[in-house]
């Protein structure tokens, strides 16, 4: 269901730091299938990510989501799609600081216009369904780094994506916590969500629930 | 309706957002207040100055005529009124003594007229407010003028009057005729200057036109010319103030462009997980046309609410010596409070206006940001 | 007489809006000629992140150039009591040949910035943005027409001397004064009446089939065009005669003032929202044929076609209510 063929993604291009960043990767991800890109920092892992994301478009190649070209769609729609079919966790939480937890796992929503309420209630149940309705009315920077993690977890499943992508998602978390946090993906993925991980920490690709890991190195794939 | 949900829930967002900031944003709001206030305190100010000279100019007569000698306002013949009253069209001509009467005790100057139809005993003056309160001497109720050869004439206030403009009438008396000759020595025969009354005020300029040519040292005067020459010497003098107000202008909208410009890195880590998450850059654009509305309208409203304090109710103590520039007795005086949707829309292009435009490529700018910036932390 | 505070005001405004509408042209032309939608390079991501700015600037100057319409009117008739013989707007607009022309360009300015924004709005919800290049060619005869404006309006201020004598609105809009104002009062009423009412109730009729049934859109979009200009030709002709109550006054400032419970503002937004509804809404029709856009195109201008429809709505009912509660009879 995400085809990539011959992607290419070239930062300052023409100029005398121009760096290839995604170097001809050829690629075929199933639907509700766990995926583990593997790598060292730099290996590309993390742009591709944002390629199939739609966070960014390549610099060449082609990159059909569902049946649909996606390559040459303005931002404007690509972010539209990315809105409906993406939950994203970052490395960081990257929750907004000096709002609530609710007001975070809310913010994905804002741009579709649901209604407050609605939205309200859902991100509420949300909350509720990792154990943190207590804590919903907490400021973030006020949370555990668990409960912020669990926050992020629901942040990425507001807008009931279907694919879910995790870049590094455990680089700032202690053993326990990493195994928690593949737990949940786990539950998600039986619930039928396709996952996507950039990751190069073994608690992550070692972990039986992955089906398949693709390993990278300097923009091209080197190995499954 | 989506839409207006969806502006609903980014206006949320952005007000929260405004209120993290607090420290950033109010200082903003602050001096934005502080130029609207400026500006706003100036147009109020010669707009209802204005407004007065209007009031005070509605009952005056169409025409005035004045003998000119050597270039210069002289006393008129009476013998000019029956010239005057031949002319086709005049219905009535009267004559008027006025002058000035410097009261060296209260460092104060008066206008004296004489009304006959209003007051005609001797002795007894009616006074304006302003003077009242200059001489500050209800007791007695007399005030000492000093004639032309030195000595004293003691008249009586019978009456203070009260008018719809104070800036008018705050130094008026009126007095007799007799007293008035008497104070001046003024020669019997002639008048201050002439007043007339036409039929027809279409006819008025034929009428002026005929009188330069019958009597060639006179000097008629329309109200309409008085009207004018106000209207465009005192909107002059705003507009001449706004000009020099303009650096302070200019000063805040670089500030307001540096303010705009200079995200703060929380800002720029803020916007970009919004556009991470499927924010739209739009969504973005509009959440700062929020922000821009709200600090712009809040600044607006305050701006306008205290320049109307300012002018109405302190009295413009700020610059009113720049502004009104006559004369020094006015004692105290509050203009009437006139404002109008007129203004209050030359104020917002003259301020909300320049603001906009020096946010727009900031805000851009900062809504640009690619979205996998989240991505590249 | 520049330093009017009003007139600083609109001349900084024009300035401004002329300022946004060379900047956007400049893109505009790089975007003409750079464009690319297939290519992910940078050049074209940066050309993609300028359509943004451009289109708040638009919307922008759209919005600047509406108040700056209202105020320039405004302003002509406070300016009034400076010039001999001028009692309102109609006047001081006629003090030197810049006057009426100024007025004129802002209101073609403002509908042309509302088609544009109708055009981008379209383009933008087709995924290839089929129109890209016409509409920043389109942009690229704007800006112009704006400079001449800002132009004329300087020009209108600069030469404005209070002693000139000028008529006032009783002369200027009376059938012995010459132009177009004149021949508009001139023409006989009752064609006018026949068509105005006539015209508008065909108008109305088409637009209400075409918001429900989706038909008959080029027919609708030339009505609205003939129902916006008959309507302002009616205005001057009868329309005002009533809401003045004299049979004489024809002048199309005075209804804005308080005397005349401001009746002016809603005529004149409903007439200028109609007519850029109208015409926007015809402006797209041709492209209805891109793939891309097959399916947007009917959606938007069935929304424009409501607006349009209630503008008119709107502007009828005013007229008509007007007409019934005057004291005047013409007959």
């Amino acid at each position: 269901m995400i085809e990539i063929k011959d992607v290419r993604k070239v930062f300052n291009w023409g100029r005398p730091n121009e760096f290839v960043a995604i170097d001809g990767v050829n690629l075929c991800l199933h639907s509700q299938s766990v995926t583990v890109l593997k790598g060292p920092s730099g290996s590309g892992k993390t742009t591709l990510l944002t390629l199939i994301a739609c966070m960014a478009r390549p610099t060449s190649g082609r990159i059909t989501l569902m049946d649909r070209e996606i390559t040459s769609l303005p931002e404007r729609f690509l972010t539209e799609i990315r809105r409906r079919t993406f939950g994203f966790m970052f490395q960081q939480f990257n929750l907004i600081k000096g709002l609530t937890a609710l007001e975070n796992v809310m913010l994905p929503a804002y741009p579709a216009g649901e209604k407050h309420a609605v939205l309200e209630k859902r991100a509420g149940e949300l909350l509720g369904l990792f154990n943190l309705s207590e804590k919903s009315r907490a400021k973030v920077e006020w949370l555990s780094g668990g409960e912020a993690q669990r926050v992020a977890i629901a942040r990425a499943l507001i807008n009931n994506p279907s694919i879910i992508i995790a870049d590094e998602p455990t680089a700032h978390l202690d053993t326990k916590l990493s195994r928690e946090f593949m737990e949940i993906l786990l539950s998600l993925a039986r619930d039928g969500k396709t996952i996507l991980i950039a990751s190069h920490d073994p608690i992550v690709y070692e972990s039986d629930m992955v089906e398949r890991v693709v390993e990278m190195r300097d923009g091209k794939i080197v190995g499954e | 309706m989506r839409v207006i949900e969806k502006h609903r829930n980014i206006l949320d967002f952005t007000l929260s957002s405004l209120a993290r900031r607090k420290g950033k944003n109010l200082s903003l709001v602050f001096v934005y207040t502080f130029v609207v206030f400026l500006i706003a305190s100036v147009t109020f100010f010669t707009h209802s100055l204005k407004t007065e000279a209007e009031v005070i100019l509605r009952d005056a007569p169409e025409m005035m005529v004045q003998r000119l000698v050597a270039g210069r306002h002289d006393l008129i013949p009476m013998s000019y009124m029956d010239t005057i009253r031949q002319i086709r069209g005049v219905q009535s001509v009267t004559s008027r003594l006025w002058g000035y009467y410097f009261d060296p005790t209260n460092g104060a100057n008066y206008t004296l007229l004489v009304k006959p139809e209003e007051h005609s005993t001797s002795g007894t003056i009616l006074v304006g407010r302003g003077v009242a309160r200059s001489v500050r001497s209800k007791q007695t109720g007399t005030i000492p003028f000093k004639t032309y050869d030195g000595s004293y004439l003691f008249l009586r206030i019978k009456e203070v009057f009260t008018a719809e403009s104070e800036l008018a009438n705050a130094d008026l008396i009126l007095i007799s005729e007799a007293d008035f000759k008497r104070l001046f020595a003024y020669p019997d025969g002639y008048a201050t200057d002439l007043v007339l009354h036409v039929r027809n005020a279409n006819e008025l300029p034929t009428i002026a036109t005929k009188i330069t040519h019958l009597l060639p040292d006179t000097r008629p005067i329309l109200r309409e010319e008085i009207v004018r020459t106000y209207d465009a010497v005192f909107s002059w003098r705003g507009g001449l103030v706004i000009v020099v107000l303009l650096g302070v202008v200019l000063a805040f909208f670089i500030l307001a462009w540096e303010k705009a410009t200079g995200l703060s890195a929380e800002e720029r880590r803020e916007i970009g997980i919004l556009k991470g998450l499927g924010w739209e850059t739009t969504d973005v654009l509009f959440m700062k046309f929020w922000e821009g509305a709200v600090i712009s309208l809040s600044a607006f409203f305050l701006g306008i609410l205290c320049a109307y304090g300012h002018v109405f109710f302190t009295s413009s103590m700020l610059f009113e010596p720049a502004l009104k520039g006559w004369s020094v007795i006015y004692p105290d005086f509050r203009l009437t409070p006139v404002i109008s949707a007129y203004q209050i829309s030359t104020l917002f292009f003259l301020t909300v206006l320049p603001y906009t435009v020096a946010t727009i490529v900031p805000a851009w700018r900062a809504a640009t940001v690619d979205p996998d910036t989240v991505m590249r932390a | 007489m520049l330093l009017h505070p009003a007139i600083i005001s609109l001349v900084t405004g024009s300035l401004l809006v002329s300022g946004m509408l060379l900047y956007a042209s400049y893109y505009g032309l790089k975007i003409i000629r750079k464009w690319n939608l297939l290519s992910g390079s940078e050049v074209q991501l940066g050309l993609e992140r300028r359509t943004y700015l451009i289109s708040t600037l638009m919307i922008n100057a759209m919005a600047f150039q509406l108040l700056s319409l209202f105020l320039f009117i405004y302003t002509a008739d406070r300016m009034a009591p400076l010039f001999v013989g001028a009692m309102c707007a109609a006047g001081t607009l006629k003090v030197n040949i810049w006057g009426y022309p100024t007025l004129l360009l802002k209101i073609i300015n403002w509908l042309l910035a509302g088609i544009w924004l109708i055009l981008n709005y379209t383009d933008n919800r087709g995924y290839d943005y089929p129109l890209i290049r016409k509409k920043y060619a389109a942009l690229l005869f704007m800006a112009p027409l704006m400079l001449v404006e800002t132009a004329a309006q300087a020009a209108y201020f600069l030469q404005m001397q209070p002693a000139v004598i000028t008529s006032c609105c009783g002369t200027l809009f009376t059938s012995d004064a010459e132009g177009v104002t004149a021949g508009i009062v001139g023409l006989p009423k009752t064609p006018v009446e026949i068509a105005f009412y006539g015209g508008m109730f065909l108008t109305l009729a088409v637009g209400v089939i075409y918001c429900i049934k989706g038909k008959l859109g080029y027919p609708y979009a030339l009505l609205s065009l003939f129902a916006s200009v008959i309507s302002a030709v009616a205005l001057i002709s009868f329309i005002s005669l009533y809401f003045y109550e004299l049979p004489t006054h024809h002048c199309p400032f005075c209804i804005l003032q308080k005397e005349y419970g401001f009746v002016g503002y809603p005529l004149y937004f409903a007439l200028l929202g109609g007519a850029v509804t109208g015409v926007g809404g015809a402006m797209i029709m041709p492209f209805r044929g891109r793939k891309s856009l097959a399916e947007v195109i009917p959606r938007i201008q069935r929304g424009l076609a409501v607006i349009s429809v209630s503008c008119f709505a709107l502007f009828s009912m005013i007229v008509v209510a007007g007409i019934a509660l005057s004291n005047l009879r013409l007959r």
